[in-house]
């Protein structure tokens, strides 16, 4: 009886924090319309918000299959890079509007996700790390070697958007803010259509492959299948991704492919919160915006970056997200 | 994770609408206050932005142009600035990131709202770098080696190239080598395209004095062990080895190929022979090496201008000498703030038409910048390495050919794809 008498009072003194973060969890995409929308203001520059934008998403695509589906990707530079690549060569070399232009990198990305995925989704644990891994060097090496269409490292420049006409009005792309909002508008979307993607029965299926595959076999789900649809939709993301960051910085540095960027998105889920739908994003937001921070004060930043890195690992084994969320539930 | 999913609600209707109804209000933000920043102004301090790669493998050259930048920006704003104008350095790492020097230059321009840009030290950043600037119209002055940056494709009338190119070094180096040491040469590419600038520039000097290239091999950038090409290379017994790379690579092959014996029998060149890898790879390994280098601080015997940048270099930091990287940055910082003290503004078509009629003469022999492509017309220093003899620890080289500047030595304008 005496703890039943405490409850109430625990919960009135937590209740706002707790209503706070449950109207988060709740409304996913209301919440997150609204978080971009003040997002630039409470960052040290708007071309930095829109490197977290762009990066986050990508991180919450890598999210999908690492997160979701359980299975550590360590090729998704690949997808990233030749969205942007696609983006970016259909706007240079053909002249295509920036809008088909995007499209076209998303499916280029999803084309390859879905090779890559055919390839070595039928491999688990480490060796589905290695096969992608492996996959996205051949990548990396081919747009490397085709110069003539890529800059090979000098990096494909020229993906020079000025002006852009949305519903009859005009907007100058070289402003940051409208950058900002029009990349937003665009992320907004995939998240939704993520949102759409987890919550549906498939959904459904990928968590349960995740915590129990041969249940899930036994289910009579086709896990090889699904594994595979998972593979494919993340690479769509990621080449979302990669599209829009070839228009943001107006250049497509070959270092969008190297593996280094593939490590970057596991540390961003990592750190935010794998499996969670915000986290990567709020790793992303972390990652970028200590090391933006950290630099401009010293060089010796990497040393002060991984610090902080070692300290959430250390204390927040769910991430950041992922730790509220659990704290949420006490 | 599991219990995730109780407390997150699917997405309902209403929170559609909701979303829906927020994102059609987006087009209104725009005008919202917070968020329209002031354009450069003509007063106030004058910003230099300058990225350059502060960490990673390049950094000791880095630090150097930084050194050399605050140098010439002390000068400037102790001798008043301009009309009253002092001048104020952004220094940022570009982390040798084209992505990261991109990101940090829209920064730079859009919320530090700098005047001009200078800096950065490879040939993908400063295009990277240079694509930002030219299509916002700001002034970038570029420090770092690359034949493409002077293309129809990536040039701009706000697009200044104040340092060496890969195509002048590496023909420097042929007119020397070729005939004095032998005719038969092996190349040693660096397989990217600082080494690919190189070797087009090494064969096309060397092929009128009768070069014969018995092969190029190429290893990726940043190879630790030339194990492999060094039997092949000495099979082949060429009179010549081009070594076409950079900064590590071009250490740890030098030291190799000392080791494996193979400078008995051949004479080694290189197109960009730097004084930082000089003293970082030894005596030893860099006796008999020769190559180019846009600078020297050992020139100022023959040139006055290089003795007075020395002298201020040294005072200013502990009697440490300038590096070639270092020199180009004050170059560059330099020619900035002298244009903008003639054109009395810091408006770019002014400073920019003040640049292009520069004649200057800051650390090097006089230098003026090309009409058609804005590289800067220059003298290149052929140096060979020496052991014996030294001054000073630091005296490291001789320098056995001057070459004066010449437009001819650069690639016509209309190799380059401009317009006459």
């Amino acid at each position: 009886m005496s703890m039943l008498a405490s409850e109430p009072v625990k919960v009135a003194e937590e209740s706002v924090f707790r209503r706070v973060l449950l109207l988060i969890a709740r409304h996913r995409m209301l919440s997150v319309t609204v978080l971009l929308l003040v997002f630039p203001l409470f960052m040290p520059y708007t071309s930095l918000a829109i490197n977290i934008l762009v990066l986050g998403l990508y991180a919450v695509g890598f999210n999908l299959m690492f997160g979701y589906a359980g299975a550590l990707s360590f090729g998704h530079a690949a997808f990233l890079g030749m969205g942007a690549y696609g983006c970016g060569i259909a706007f240079v070399k053909f002249g295509i509007p920036w809008l088909p232009s995007i499209g076209i990198g998303v499916l280029v990305a999803t084309a390859l996700a879905f090779v890559m995925g055919y390839l070595a989704i039928r491999t688990r644990g480490i060796y589905f790390a290695m096969v992608t891994l492996a996959l996205s060097q051949l990548v990396y090496y081919t747009v490397f070697q085709a110069r003539t269409w890529t800059g090979g490292d000098d990096g494909l420049r020229g993906v020079n958007l000025a002006k852009i006409n949305l519903v009859g009005f005009e907007f100058n792309f070289l402003n940051p803010t409208v950058r900002y909002y029009v990349i937003g508008a665009f992320v907004l979307f995939a998240l939704w259509l993520l949102s759409r993607i987890l919550e549906s029965p498939f959904g459904a299926v990928l968590e349960g492959l995740r915590e129990n595959e041969a249940r899930a076999r036994a289910c009579g789900y086709d896990v090889s299948r699904a594994r595979l649809i998972a593979f494919t939709l993340s690479g769509m993301f990621c080449g979302l991704a990669g599209a829009l960051y070839a228009l943001h910085l107006s250049i497509v540095p070959i270092e969008t492919l190297h593996y280094t960027m593939s490590g970057l998105a596991v540390m961003m889920a990592i750190l935010g919160g794998m499996g969670t739908f915000f986290g990567p994003f709020v790793g992303a937001a972390t990652i970028l915006l200590i090391e933006d921070l950290v630099s401009l004060w010293t060089v010796h930043w990497q040393l002060f970056v991984g610090a902080i890195f070692i300290v959430f690992v250390l204390f927040f084994p769910k991430g950041i997200w992922g730790s509220l969320l659990e704290r949420l539930r006490l | 994770m599991k219990s995730e999913k109780k407390t997150i609600a699917g997405i309902s209707r209403r929170n559609l609408l909701a979303s829906a109804a927020a994102v059609a209000a987006l087009p209104v933000l725009p005008s919202m206050p917070y968020i329209t920043r002031a354009a450069a102004q003509d007063t106030g301090p004058i910003k230099i932005g300058f990225p350059v790669p502060l960490t990673g493998p390049f950094a000791t050259e880095a630090q150097d142009q930084v050194r050399a930048a605050q140098l010439a920006v002390k000068e400037f704003n102790d001798a008043g600035g301009a009309n009253g104008r002092q001048c104020e350095l952004l220094v940022r790492d570009d982390k040798l990131n084209p992505g990261e020097a991109a990101t940090r230059t829209l920064e730079l321009i859009e919320k530090d709202n700098a005047h001009f840009i200078c800096g950065t030290l490879s040939a993908a950043v400063q295009l990277s770098v240079n694509n930002v600037t030219k299509a916002r119209g700001v002034i970038y002055v570029s420090i770092s080696q690359s034949d493409k940056i002077s293309e129809a494709s990536d040039a701009s009338p706000v697009t200044f190239h104040e340092a060496v190119n890969p195509h002048l070094m590496s023909s420097a180096v042929a007119r020397y080598a070729v005939g004095k040491f032998g005719k038969k040469a092996v190349c040693l590419v660096s397989d990217y395209a600082y080494g690919h600038e190189n070797l087009r520039g090494f064969q096309r000097a060397g092929q009128p004095l009768g070069l014969e290239i018995l092969a190029d091999l190429r290893h990726p950038l940043g190879q630790t062990d030339y194990s492999t090409f060094l039997p092949r290379i000495a099979a082949l017994k060429p009179e010549i080895l081009f070594l076409a790379n950079f900064g590590a690579d071009l250490v740890n092959s030098v030291k190799q190929a000392t080791d494996f014996g193979l400078k008995d029998r051949m004479k080694i060149v290189c197109p960009t022979l730097l004084y930082t890898s000089r003293i970082a790879g030894g005596d030893e390994a860099f006796e008999g090496i020769a190559g180019a280098a846009p600078f020297y601080w050992g020139i100022e015997d023959k040139i006055p201008s290089a003795k007075t940048f020395n002298d201020k270099f040294k005072a200013a930091y502990g009697g440490r000498y300038p590096s070639d990287y270092g020199a180009m940055g004050y170059s560059g910082i330099r020619q900035i703030l002298d244009a903008v003290k003639i054109a009395k503004t810091t408006e770019t078509k002014a400073v920019a038409a003040a640049i292009r009629a520069l004649k200057y003469d800051y650390y090097k022999g006089p230098q003026y910048y090309r009409a058609c492509d804005q590289q800067s017309v220059q003298s290149v220093f052929v140096l060979e390495s020496k052991t014996k003899n030294k001054r000073n620890q630091y005296d490291v080289f001789d320098v056995v050919v001057t070459e004066a500047p010449d437009e001819k030595r650069l690639r016509t304008c209309e190799e380059l794809g401009h317009k006459t």
